[in-house]
């Protein structure tokens, strides 16, 4: 059992040279030093929301009166696509997701389809973050303008926050990352579902 | 019982098991360094300002200790790093699930939760790196027999 300690030493020091040069060349290479990356809490009252959605509803309407459908639905789009984006997905509380809730906003569970079945967020959808690769279907049918919120079990799980993370980056411009998640809904006793 | 465990072939086998793995392991986190920075954080064990450096260098010392493997070169202390490697590793799923976490596991990059299987795994491995550090296993004694 004889083991050559500067022979580690160096296969480590090479290992160590060799990723640092590819990580310097590699556009997708990270900085040697992290800085501490955090979801910001959405602190603004939903107010700010529900304006910048009523404002929507309105003009929409508006020009329905004036113009004919096929205009309005051209406009509706411009309009969709003018909604504010995130510049990363935004952590909420639960008060917060109980309004999004209210206003039919979309939940997206990212626990597995098991523990969905077992009880999940009234009108959530389903899509488990280890093997979401299986949904790319429900995902690309979603429109990537319209305000989702990820979940899972709670405070504990990083799956919502990964799933938001993930989701963001497929494009999706609205995410909001529940923290509290399903055990701090029931524990409110708000609608659940057990439907798949 | 000594015989059975310093047998050249199972020695060779668990060698270029542990070697692939590690190669596999290795590649697939180099692939998406960012998404192995994310992991290694929700482990919430170390500062996040060094968190970079682990995903960057881990890949790669499993990568050339994994690569030396396979090939027989310095068996013992490649199997020393491998071994100190998954007690690390072992270790820090054994305290997140103390922890109560329910984390992605890091190990092949996305996919993998921790839990008691992947734990079954790394105890497993660390056997075969602990026989390999132990007995060796080079291609001049299989020849020999």
């Amino acid at each position: 059992m004889k083991i050559n300690f500067p022979k580690i030493f160096f296969i480590i020091l090479v290992s160590i040279i060799i990723s640092l040069i590819y990580n310097h060349f590699n556009p997708n290479g990270l900085n040697l030093i992290r800085l501490e990356k955090k979801l910001s809490w959405e602190t603004d009252s939903l107010s700010s929301f529900e304006t910048k959605d009523s404002l929507f509803v309105d003009s929409t309407l508006s020009e329905i009166k004036k113009t004919i459908d096929t205009v309005v639905i051209d406009l509706k789009t411009e309009t969709i696509q003018k909604v504010e984006a995130f510049k990363q997905p935004k952590a909420i509380k639960l008060d917060l997701a109980y309004k999004l809730f209210k206003q039919k906003i979309l939940f997206i569970d990212a626990r597995s389809p098991e523990e969905f079945a077992e009880g999940h967020i009234k009108d959530a959808i389903n899509i488990p973050f280890y093997g979401s690769e299986n949904y790319s279907k429900t995902i690309s049918d979603l429109n990537k303008n319209e305000t989702i919120v990820t979940y899972c079990s709670g405070s504990d799980c990083d799956i919502a926050q990964l799933s938001g993370e993930e989701l963001f980056e497929m494009g999706f411009k609205r995410v909001y990352v529940f923290v509290g998640g399903y055990n701090e809904w029931t524990k409110n006793k708000y609608p659940i579902s057990t439907k798949k | 019982m000594k015989n059975l465990l310093s047998n050249n072939y199972l020695l060779l086998i668990i060698r270029f098991s542990i070697g692939f793995v590690f190669i596999y392991a290795g590649v697939e986190k180099i692939s998406n360094p960012n998404e192995f920075a994310i992991s290694i954080s929700n482990y919430r064990l170390f500062p996040v300002s060094v968190i970079n450096l682990f995903a960057i260098t881990l890949p790669w010392i499993e990568i050339v200790a994994g690569i030396l493997l396979v090939f027989g070169i310095a068996v013992k202390e490649n199997s020393t790093i491998i071994f100190s490697l998954l007690f690390v590793f072992t270790l820090a799923i054994v305290i997140s699930l103390f922890r109560g976490l329910s984390i992605d596991c890091g190990c092949f990059g996305k996919g993998t939760q921790i839990g008691l299987m992947k734990l079954g795994e790394n105890l497993l491995m660390l056997v075969g790196s602990f026989l390999l550090i132990v007995f060796g296993s080079d291609l001049q004694k299989l020849k020999l027999e």
